[in-house]
């Protein structure tokens, strides 16, 4: 006998709810939504049996047989047969079935229950099958299929107890039947389904068919999303600034503490202007951010994102795509990675490639700071959150539109695929949101990103802090002291490359530390130009806005005129500045050179659309 | 493609799930295609319940009590005959 825990292994079709039921077993932090493919590599936990017996257990993406093509599936497959390096074969299957659709589930019970290895059948969702006027009957299943079926409710924890007594080892292996091929499996579902689950003749219109009928009208369906869209971004600059204020007034609470502690000195300074400032200009952003999460993840465990796939099939058709690739892509402006690694749920591989390479235009959560705080220079600070949620949505609409027409060039360059592709997708009931999931889900993002804020950004900050001190002049002017020091050097070295760009030498600096992660931008800007400033006083992060937007080159004229802050902006749509995607992308696209070539194409085609818009902007408004 | 097991005169009778109308029930009588085994895993199988819900580009039906959206390419590769109401 060996010493390692025996492995269970959760198997069954996207969104029947195996990350639910992982969680629920292991009590732990798998993500879970409502829409097929939310699952695509392996997770692993461990629990423990009423018994005290430990088992390890391992959350496999979602397959409809286990002959399934697509990389997620294909991890699936590989898994049961015990070919993956890091996973041993597991001793145990958990077959996941929804128990309102037996008919489709039991086919791949069927071939589970041929690799001969013990099973237990989680029969879950029986409320909604219930409520849908299913008669269910588990023991027939169970005297069926030859094993343990257990009744649940994995998102309401009801049945898990059962389920574990369940797991008692050793399992006995199910007698070995072979069914020798598809048809004959699908013909014995058919025939347990109709005696373990009996349907009523009659359908009945349910509240997800009255729903759809709205969500997904042409023309209805799209005002709705439109509708979404936009209040999800209203909110964002609305909701937030109560929170916002709190970090703001924590902040300058916080530098009052420092500076009525410390005497006047470069270490002092190092903390107010260097750490608490850079820092807090990017906390500051964390509600805008945790909010974006939380409407991403109300959207995903309603069960609408599959529906926006759906209605934007249409239109992904025209550049080349289809609604398949609209998931990843929507993932994409939380964040790129997990958007780049649910690309595996296209069963296309140049597709996938496609949107692989695409993902990063989708604007991410770490874009945010910078768009919210250079949209409102654009604006002038005149303008209504209404206004600004609006030109949100445009920054938002260009990048997605920019990565459609490139998607479009792609996918024409790489040829059709062997096989032809349809689209096929189903569409989960809806269901009320899992407001346990969504908040654990924000959280860790939250903390994600308090992480990042504390360790990359903060050492940024402080390398920028010294760099803008160091080395330190006799002179007591301030521009003569800030032209002696590093950044000042650096500043005039690189302001001949970004001043056609519209960027003074600072900007360009900025916009250069930025590039291990695009929120440091924002710290960037508030210690870049925040030497000439005399005063002590606790600043708001409007007045670091409007500092930044009195700045004037040396002929007096604004730096940051209309043509500068959008040519800013246009730079932070484009570039993709995440160390963490292009790795993700060099694996899941198997190709550093496909990674390296998407990060220098993304780069060179930013600073050009920079270039372009500048250029012109002055132009015009010069005229 | 002729599928198997279906009468020449009775497979005349029978209608493409795309060219079905919307808000009845059919059964699915025959799958047959160069997508039928996709078809087949997803829950278009034969001698099953299928009610259209929607027409368009992606049509969607219920099938078992499982909302599904599938092209209209796809839909034409299923063939079935109305149930009796």
């Amino acid at each position: 006998m060996t010493d390692r825990s025996e492995l269970v292994a959760l198997v069954g079709h996207p969104n029947v709810g195996k990350s639910t039921l992982f969680n629920a077993l292991t009590g732990g932090r798998a993500k879970v939504g409502n829409y097929p493919g939310i699952t695509v590599d392996f997770q692993q936990g461990s629990f423990r049996t009423p018994h005290g017996r430990r088992l390890e257990l391992v959350d496999l993406p979602g397959c409809l047989s286990l002959d399934g093509d697509s990389p997620d599936q294909e991890v699936t497959r590989r898994a049961i047969h015990g070919e993956i390096e890091q996973l041993p074969a597991p001793d145990l299957v958990i077959a996941v079935v929804d128990a309102s659709s037996l008919e489709r589930h039991l086919p791949l019970v069927i071939e589970l229950l041929e690799l001969g290895k013990p099973l237990v059948v989680a029969l879950n969702r029986v409320d909604l099958a219930e409520r849908d006027g299913l008669r269910l009957e588990p023991d027939k299943l169970s005297e069926e299929l030859g094993v343990p079926v257990v009744p649940l409710r994995a998102d309401a924890g009801k049945g898990i107890v059962e389920l574990k007594q369940s797991l008692r080892t050793p399992l006995p292996a199910p007698s070995q039947r072979d069914w020798s091929d598809t048809a004959a499996r699908r013909d014995t579902a058919h025939r347990i389904a109709a005696v373990a689950a009996r349907r009523a003749t009659a359908h009945h219109e349910t509240t997800s068919d009255r729903l759809d009928r709205v969500l997904l009208h042409p023309v209805l369906g799209w005002l709705v999303f439109l509708a979404i869209m936009f209040v999800l971004f209203w909110s964002i600059f609305s909701f937030a600034s109560v929170p916002m204020g709190w970090i703001e007034a924590g902040q300058e609470w916080l530098v009052g503490v420092v500076e009525g502690a410390m005497a006047e000195g470069d270490l002092r300074d190092l903390l107010t202007s260097g750490i608490i400032e850079g820092v807090g200009a990017v906390v500051i952003f964390l509600p805008q951010i945790l909010m974006l999460f939380f409407f991403i993840g109300l959207l995903e465990s309603t069960g609408y994102m599959a529906r926006a796939a759906y209605l934007m099939d249409g239109f992904m058709a025209r550049v080349g795509l289809s609604g398949k690739a609209f998931l990843p892509l929507l993932s994409s402006y939380a964040c790129a990675i997990p958007g780049v690694m649910a690309t595996r749920t296209i069963p296309s591989a140049k597709e996938r490639l496609v949107t692989i390479f695409v993902a990063p235009w989708m604007s991410c959560s770490a874009r945010l700071p910078v768009y919210l705080l250079l949209i409102p220079m654009l604006l002038g600070g005149r303008e209504s959150t209404a206004v600004q949620s609006l030109v949100m949505l445009g920054v938002y609409a260009l990048g997605t539109l920019t990565a459609f027409f490139v998607a479009r060039l792609l996918r024409g360059r790489l040829g059709p695929d062997e096989v032809e592709q349809h689209f096929m997708l189903e569409l989960p009931s809806y269901q009320a949101p899992q407001w346990g999931y969504i908040l654990r889900h924000v959280l860790d993002r939250g903390a994600a990103f308090l992480r990042k804020a504390g360790t990359v950004i903060l050492g940024i900050v402080i390398l920028l802090w010294a760099a803008q001190t160091y080395p330190k002049s006799d002179s007591d002017d301030p521009a003569e002291q800030l032209s002696h020091t590093v950044v000042g050097r650096v500043s005039d070295a690189i302001e001949p490359v970004v001043r056609p760009l519209g960027f003074d030498g600072r900007t360009g600096t900025a916009v250069i530390t930025s590039f291990a992660a695009r929120e440091v931008f924002v710290g960037s800007m508030a210690v870049l130009f925040s030497v000439d400033e005399s005063d002590d006083e606790a600043e708001t992060r409007d007045r670091i806005r409007e500092r930044i937007a009195a700045e004037t080159w040396p002929d007096g004229s604004p730096m940051f005129d209309i043509p500068a802050v959008l040519s800013l902006l246009v730079f932070y749509i484009y570039a993709l500045q995440c160390l963490p995607t292009t790795a993700v992308v060099a694996r899941e696209a198997g190709s550093w050179k496909w990674a390296i070539g998407q990060f220098v194409f993304m780069s060179l085609f930013a600073a050009l659309a920079s270039l372009v818009v500048y250029q012109v902007g002055s132009l015009i408004a010069g005229s | 493609m002729k599928p198997a097991r279906i009468p020449d005169l009775e497979l005349d009778s029978l209608t493409s799930l795309s060219k079905a109308r919307v808000g009845c029930d059919f059964q699915i009588r025959a799958v047959s295609g160069p997508g039928c085994d996709q078809l087949r895993k997803l829950g278009f199988c034969e001698s099953l319940q299928v009610r259209k819900l929607a027409h368009g580009r992606n049509l969607i039906c219920s099938v078992c009590g499982t909302r599904l959206a599938v092209s209209r390419q796809l839909a034409e590769q299923v063939l079935v005959s109305p149930v009796a109401a």
